[in-house]
């Protein structure tokens, strides 16, 4: 018979206290089902650990139940426990009998016989545990970032380093849309001298190789080993390899064509936002008649209702763009018509203050039309009072929110993630994983995954960086997860029902065999396709039926 | 019925959340039902159907499934294949004449201690008023 060693920790007196430790013993012993039994003060201390590998070496266990704490707490700590002693880590099963037990069951007697149950059905479960190996492969280092505006630049010269390739892939030109801007807000420093700068660095960085006029074609495979089919300018294919992908691909501003009141393509110098941050980057302001404007109306919010969200870089973007106004023309009147102000960060507030100081005026509306009479365009609004009134004006301003990059769909298609309802990458979790995507080793950063300031793109664009350089180590291999599912080959009938349930699209059908088969590097290991499964062969390791139902039946005793 | 009826309720948890909720139940010091005992599963997709019918045969009282809140499962969707087999579990558990009261699926997020040890005490108050799993020590076919 298998030899099970049990060991009891008091954790101080935080279990012994809780629960008759010695009644314990005492039962299990009259069971006859495991080959020692010890108890110790505290196991996950040195001594405990050390008394721990003494004991089982001795003992020759085979098998290890420990009833301690959560093995949220100290699950790790005795795997490597189990290594130490010389045993596979998977042959042991941590029973929480100090969270889930001591600390929640104030009678001790209830508390006692909770232990009992849940250290027996421990020791029926582990008896069914198999030995699992860590499993490795090798991994590349090198990174694909997709998509050269600053994010991207960003993100490439965070990951760069030595030993590290990054292939840096641009449609266009490197600067994204940051290259059509004028001044960047709130520092009002030039954005093209930013912009250089950035675009030196990554060319003084012989890590980097960049693609401009280039498109990504194909990305195939998974982390630590994707394949990248890039177009380059002279519209020959390449083939890069590279560990992990970083999308930022960005967002574009919306076109507020089918918006009719506000004018927008139907009267001259109407502009949206960024257009005309266009004209301010060549310095020229003038109205179709070649004069400077006298009064220009910066409206806000437009198409923010038909969008659904908001955009929050906007009306900063306009107080920005009305400030640059102001210092160029002398004695132009500047309106900003708003609904709500969106200033959500330290700075802004301060921005805003000065901004009004220097006469530009704030105009809340609820309703806004743009006409023309008599070749002067004229702004009918309705202010928030229900008063309505018009304001001659020689230029209107669009402020328009951002929409997603077109491209985000081939891209969420060819990675396996899903876009929002919005159309923009979703992120794994918007807590947990704000910039990780379902796909491991597919990061997400800037405007790509929706609306962001420059800032706070770039500090995206460097917590992607950071993922990469902690997971893909140069010269290490990539560690898979242990607890995966497989199909069992005689069992498998080829249905198919796992290959459409799986998140993350690691099981697929195997058309020769006919049946189904785990990509064990892209199995997280939920188990979800063991239970979906209705011949049986989808299994999920360390959570095989058969280890749930022995340790169900011995509760239910 | 027996006023010191002691059921025997089995609690599925997900690794993530739920799981991690009966954890900060246990360190705040809130109270759960002794009768609980409970079961770590990775995600709570991973509970068979099968698992539940063989708890309800091997004589369990009551069963809970608890994981992430929808949108939140740490797998993506998981908890949302749970949900459609539960829905199914209580027509299954209406022809083996099995009070669909006696499965609970509830949605416990990590934070949430204070809930765990409130939906648990709850349904295990009312496992005790329905009385004992009339499976129990009956032949399954008669």
């Amino acid at each position: 018979m298998v030899k099970i060693g049990l060991y009891l920790c008091e954790c101080g007196p935080n279990i012994a206290e809780a629960i008759n430790l010695d009644k314990i013993a005492e039962q299990i012993k009259k069971d006859n089902k495991v080959a020692g039994i010890e108890q110790h003060k505290l196991l996950c201390s040195e001594d405990g650990k050390k008394f721990l590998v003494e004991s089982i070496k001795k003992n020759e266990f085979e098998r290890i139940v420990i009833a301690a704490c959560s093995p949220k707490q100290h699950e790790t700590t005795f795997m490597e426990v189990m290594s130490s002693s010389d045993l596979n880590p998977y042959m042991f099963q941590l029973v929480n009998i100090r969270e889930q037990c001591a600390w929640m069951t104030p009678d001790k007697e209830a508390a006692t016989s909770k232990a009992l149950r849940s250290i027996r059905a421990a020791i029926n479960r582990v008896r069914h545990h198999d030995a699992l190996q860590q499993k490795e492969i090798d991994c590349n280092p090198d990174v694909i970032v997709v998509g050269g505006g600053i994010t991207g630049i960003e993100a490439a010269l965070r990951t760069a380093q030595k030993n590290r390739k990054v292939y840096l892939i641009e449609e266009q030109k490197l600067g994204g849309r940051l290259r059509e801007y004028g001044l960047l807000f709130p520092t009002m420093q030039p954005a093209q001298e930013f912009l250089n700068k950035k675009i030196t660095e990554v060319k003084n960085t012989g890590q980097i190789r960049v693609f401009e006029n280039s498109k990504v074609k194909e990305i195939l495979g998974f982390f630590g080993n994707f394949v990248a089919t890039i177009e380059n300018k002279d519209r020959e294919e390449i083939e890069v390899n590279a560990g992990s992908v970083i999308l930022a691909i960005g967002a574009n501003p919306f076109i507020p064509t089918g918006l009719a009141k506000y004018g927008y393509g139907t009267f001259d110098d109407v502009y949206t936002a960024a257009e005309f941050e266009k004209m301010t980057s060549s310095n020229n302001i003038t109205t179709k008649s070649g004069n400077p404007p006298k009064s220009v109306a910066i409206i806000h919010c437009v198409g923010r209702k038909r969008l659904g969200y908001c955009s929050k870089v906007c009306c900063t973007n306009s107080m920005k763009i009305a400030r640059y106004i102001k210092e160029k023309l002398n004695g132009v009147k500047v309106i900003q018509f708003y609904k709500n102000l969106c200033l959500p960060d330290k700075k802004y507030d301060e921005f805003y203050k000065k901004t009004k100081e220097k006469g530009i005026e704030f105009l809340r509306f609820s309703d806004i039309e743009v006409t023309k009479e008599a070749n002067q365009m004229m702004l009918k609004y309705k202010q928030e009072n229900d008063n309505e009134d018009a304001l001659p004006v020689d230029m209107v301003v669009l402020s328009t929110g951002l929409i997603p990059n077109p491209k985000t769909e081939d891209f969420a298609q060819m990675l396996n993630i899903p876009v929002d309802e919005y159309g923009f990458f979703k992120e794994e979790h918007m807590k947990l994983g704000p910039i990780s995507t379902i796909t491991e080793g597919v990061f997400i950063a800037g405007c790509a995954q929706g609306p962001h300031s420059i800032n706070d793109s770039m500090v995206q664009a460097g917590a992607a960086a950071g993922k990469i350089l902690s997971s893909l180590v140069p010269g290490r291999r990539l560690q898979l997860e242990t607890k995966t599912s497989y199909v069992s080959e005689t069992m498998c009938i080829g249905c198919g029902v796992c290959v459409d349930i799986c998140a993350y699209g690691a099981l697929t059908i195997d058309e020769s065999k006919r049946i189904s088969v785990v990509n064990e590097v892209l199995c997280r290991g939920c188990g979800n396709c063991a239970s979906a499964c209705p011949s049986g062969a989808a299994r999920h390791r360390h959570f095989t039926t058969k280890q749930i139902t022995q340790e169900m039946i011995e509760i239910l005793k | 019925m027996a006023n010191n009826f002691k059921p025997n309720i089995i609690g599925f948890l997900c690794n993530w959340c739920s799981y991690a909720a009966a954890d900060l139940a246990g360190s705040s010091k809130l109270e759960v039902p002794a009768t609980l005992t409970t079961i770590r599963v990775m995600c709570s997709s991973r509970v068979d159907p099968v698992h539940i019918i063989s708890a309800y045969l091997q004589g369990a009282d009551g069963v809970l499934i608890a994981g992430c809140h929808p949108g939140d499962c740490h797998y993506q969707t998981g908890n949302y294949y749970t949900r459609r087999r539960f829905a199914l579990l209580h027509k299954i558990m209406e022809t083996f004449k099995l009070d669909p009261e006696r499965f609970r699926l509830s949605w416990i997020s990590a934070s949430e201690g204070k809930r765990f040890s409130e939906v648990t005490k709850e349904f295990a108050e009312h496992i005790e008023k329905l009385g004992p799993n009339p499976l129990k020590n009956k032949p399954f076919i008669e």
